[in-house]
């Protein structure tokens, strides 16, 4: 029998179980550990406690070593480092952590080489993510077994009865009472642990309330937690991603041809306001991205109509005057104020309405004229790690140069057609940024440096990832160029590895 | 010739029920060793040396009692009857334990494979196992005989209790009204029942002694082992096993219960049954009040701070994240404040536990 009596008391004051993406719990670092290249993938468990399967990907290094910290522990409260091993021609080195409760954890990976040494911590959201179920021999055996247990219990009892003299008749209504009562507070207590399990441990995209009205001539898009939540949403504990507080998708439903990437404002703790662009009017699924100062990285959920337009003029876009209380939008990882109004659009909001007509595995035109290539070498196969690669071209043909977009060479939306997998992935791999930081401040590490210098011209970008399910994708892929956020659109096809 | 035959039959009988003793024993101990192992090691895998001793205590009890039940129908010894078989209540009683046991091991296996240990404690397969486990110590009980063996049995199933309350006893709980509820709505009921069932005058004194050693043995013995948290975050670094809290000082009610129902048999025929179990409830809550209150301050203070007490306040799992200033002071955790009404409640508690212990006693002595 378990005893863990205080384990328990330990897991249930855990954090509400949550995780930045929606079905897509793997990891994904690409960056450098010191000055070493390194891709770190990160296989959380579906349970805790549980085992995560740790794999990094570095070439010329002789030794690699991994070690799981808690956030508010940090490194010196972990066990000592574990060493991987390598299991392919010395590029690929394994090992499996365990990890105790739900939170955030960074997972420190040191690697050593000739060259020297280098340390890069990986923030990982730490959640049940299983949904439990039972299967049906499994469910008949226990009911079988659970049947017999009391059946024999009963013709136990009345024959004690038996022997002892006593009214073998009356002992066995009182034992099948006092079982039968027991087995339905049994099975009474399973259905309130399953709900609250469900409730506050599983992970699962948190939901929020989004109202939209009229501001001036445009659409004002209001988020709030629901009702008697506020105090758990935490909203006061956010860091700046990219300079932001929170990165909010637009998706339009059914046909996703509509797609916007919007930077809401924090008016106070538990409000968030953003002016929406000139989108087309429908339903559109909402998913907000926060980073808390613990690392831990959630993403929001809910769906919104967007009325028909007041004026489709667009909003004039303007870099808004900081103020002692307002966000200040720039990179770097720091707890922000809340801002007096969301006077216009943020000027690195991006949207795309309408799909392109070719939307295809390969080709996707851009807004100005150019297009984009998605390089592909191999069909994908759901869980096998791939490189999204796409390449951008300006109108006439040439290579695009890309320049940073938050930070970042690219960013890269991925949706199942169903909902059932949505992610936003950097070429750094699918961490939040500011969780990066957090945990690279908090362990005294430098920060990873990115594989390629943002700075850097070029026209690909590309992104780690593994698609958790088999199933139809749209991404949507942004960059920069010529000063413009462009939004290239694809579908793909994931086969299952069965 | 029959004469060698039926010493040969009972000392196998003998054995049988020395090993179903064994087991009871080795469960509750095996489980102390699991909590210390989660404590301090953290990583708590299906064949680790704790779950495998327990596994095992709950097989051997299994055989055991199946052996006896076995030799007893064979024998065609008087018994409960079940069909053709025959046998003392015990073995059936430890035998179905061990059936339930295996039941709560699938059950378990799925359970932690879904739910981990986010869905929180008490979960349908550790009642179930729960229930297992008294079966199993009871049946073990009901099947010893002799003064001693009786009386170990008892302290089995004694131990078995502080198991499944062990959060409920930590020193830092011990001022507390949901200690001394639980304590009274449990401990008496196998106190009363040893007290008025067993053969020796002290049979109650010997139980506790024995509950005492049991867990007192886990408390001095476990820290000797060298361990390490292998489980971030480890809040409470450890280099050896984590010892159980310090057993209750059940031998004092127990004396004083001994004393009451053998030297002091009920004077009134009418609601004599209701009389002694008031008496013997109300003592053994006065007692235990007294006891554990004083006790329990003592084993918050540096002097306890000692192997023998494993008390001072240092002594946590790795990962309770407790702040210093909460290690060596009573819990206030509301709605647990001893008031009168709650002491009165326990009160209450200890006489109809006794009730229950007296019932209990009767039968035992009967069957």
């Amino acid at each position: 029998m378990k005893t863990g009596l205080l384990t328990a008391l330990v897991f249930l004051l855990g954090a509400l179980a949550s995780r930045a993406h929606v079905g897509s719990p793997d990891v994904f670092f690409e960056g450098r550990a010191g000055t070493m290249p390194v891709r770190v993938v990160i296989r959380p468990p579906a349970t805790l406690p549980g085992l995560a399967q740790v794999d990094v990907h570095a070439i010329g290094v002789s030794a690699v070593f991994v070690q799981a910290a808690f956030w508010d522990a940090g490194k010196d409260a972990a066990p000592e480092p574990l060493r991987a091993l390598p299991v392919a021609n010395g590029a690929l080195f394994h090992t499996a952590l365990w990890l105790l409760r739900s939170g955030s954890y960074s997972i420190q990976v040191t690697v050593e080489s000739p060259r020297g040494r280098g340390t890069v911590a990986v923030p990982l959201n730490s959640a049940a993510t299983q949904r439990p179920v039972m299967p049906p021999a499994l469910g008949a055996t226990l009911a079988a077994l659970g049947g017999l247990l009391f059946f024999s219990a009963v013709w136990l009892a009345q024959s004690a009865a038996r022997a002892a003299g006593v009214r073998a008749g009356k002992v066995a209504c009182i034992t099948t009472l006092v079982i039968a009562s027991a087995v339905a507070a049994g099975a009474m207590r399973w259905q309130k642990m399953d709900r609250d399990f469900r409730e506050k441990a599983l992970s699962k995209p948190i939901p929020v309330v989004a109202n939209i009205r009229a501001f001036a001539t445009r659409w004002l898009l209001h988020l709030t937690p629901p009702e008697g939540q506020s105090a758990a949403a935490d909203w006061d504990t956010l860091v700046a991603d990219h300079g932001k507080l929170m990165h909010l998708f637009l998706i339009r439903e059914p046909d996703f041809d509509t797609f916007a990437h919007l930077h809401p404002v924090r008016r106070d703790p538990v409000t968030f306001e953003a002016i929406l662009p000139p989108l087309p009017a429908g339903a559109y699924r909402l998913y907000g991205e926060i980073t808390h100062d613990d690392g831990l990285s959630q993403t929001l959920m809910t769906r919104v109509i967007v009325p028909s337009s007041l004026d489709l003029r667009p909003a004039p876009v303007s870099l808004r005057v900081p103020t002692l209380r307002e966000l200040l939008c720039g990179p770097g990882t720091r707890l922000l104020g809340d801002a007096p109004q969301p006077f216009a659009l943020d000027p690195d909001d991006s949207w795309r309405t309408g799909v392109p007509d070719m939307v295809s595995l390969r080709g996707s035109p851009l807004e100005d004229g150019g297009s984009m290539l998605f390089l592909k070498d191999d069909a994908f196969v759901q869980n096998r790690e791939t490189t999204l690669r796409f390449r951008a071209f300006a109108s006439t043909g040439t290579p695009a140069a890309i320049q940073p977009y938050m930070g970042m060479r690219g960013h890269v939306v991925v949706r199942r057609t169903d909902g059932a997998v949505f992610t936003h992935l950097h070429p750094g791999g699918t961490i939040s940024m500011a969780g990066m930081e957090v945990v690279a401040l908090r362990e005294a590490l430098p920060n990873a440096a990115p594989l390629e210098d943002p700075a850097i011209r070029g026209n690909e970008v590309s992104f780690p990832y593994a698609f958790p399910l088999a199933g139809d994708y749209r991404l949507w892929v942004q960059i920069r160029t010529t000063e413009r956020v462009l939004t290239g659109v694809f579908d793909a096809h994931v086969a299952s590895s069965r | 010739m029959n004469h060698l035959a039926d010493a040969k039959c009972e000392r196998a009988t003998a054995w049988l029920r020395a090993a179903l003793l064994l087991a009871s024993a080795a469960i509750p101990l095996s489980l102390l060793w699991d909590y210390s192992w989660e404590s301090t090691i953290g990583i708590d895998l299906v064949w680790s040396p704790p779950h495998v001793t327990n596994d095992l205590g709950v097989a051997l009890a299994g055989c055991a009692a199946t052996a006896l039940l076995m030799r007893a129908t064979r024998e065609g010894t008087s018994g409960v009857r079940i069909g053709r078989w025959v046998g003392p209540l015990g073995a059936w009683l430890a035998i179905w334990g061990a059936c339930a046991f295996g039941t709560s091991l699938l059950f378990d296996r799925w359970w932690q494979s879904s739910y981990g240990m986010a869905a929180g404690i008490w979960h349908p397969p550790q009642l179930l196992k729960a229930a297992a486990f008294f079966a199993v110590t009871l049946g073990a009980w009901f099947c010893c005989r002799g003064r001693l063996a009786f009386a170990a049995a008892g302290g089995g199933v004694l131990t078995m209790i502080s198991v499944v309350t062990l959060a409920s006893i930590f020193p830092n709980r011990q001022h507390g009204a949901l200690f001394f509820q639980v304590a009274c709505a449990t401990y008496p009921i196998v106190l009363v029942a040893l007290a008025t069932a067993g053969s020796s005058r002290l049979s109650a004194t010997l139980g506790a002694a024995i509950y005492f050693m049991l867990i007192g043995a886990m408390v001095w013995l476990l820290p000797l082992v060298p361990a390490e948290p292998q489980v971030a975050p480890i809040y409470n670094p450890r280099d050896h096993l984590l010892p159980p809290p310090f057993p209750l000082l059940l031998i004092v009610p127990a004396f004083a219960l001994d004393a009451l129902l053998r030297f002091f048999p009920g004077r009134t025929r009418r609601f004599e049954n209701w009389s002694r179990a008031a008496e013997s409830g109300l003592t053994f809550f006065f007692l235990i009040l007294v006891t554990q209150w004083l006790f329990a301050q003592f084993l918050l203070m540096p002097a306890s701070d000692h192997w023998f007490f494993a008390g001072g306040g240092k002594q946590w799992p790795f990962f309770l994240k407790i702040h210093p200033s909460a290690r060596t002071v009573f819990w206030k955790i509301p709605g647990e404040e001893l008031t009168l009404a709650r002491s009165l409640g326990a009160a209450a508690l200890a006489v109809l536990a006794a009730r229950v212990g007296l019932w209990l006693g009767a039968a035992m002595k009967r069957i």
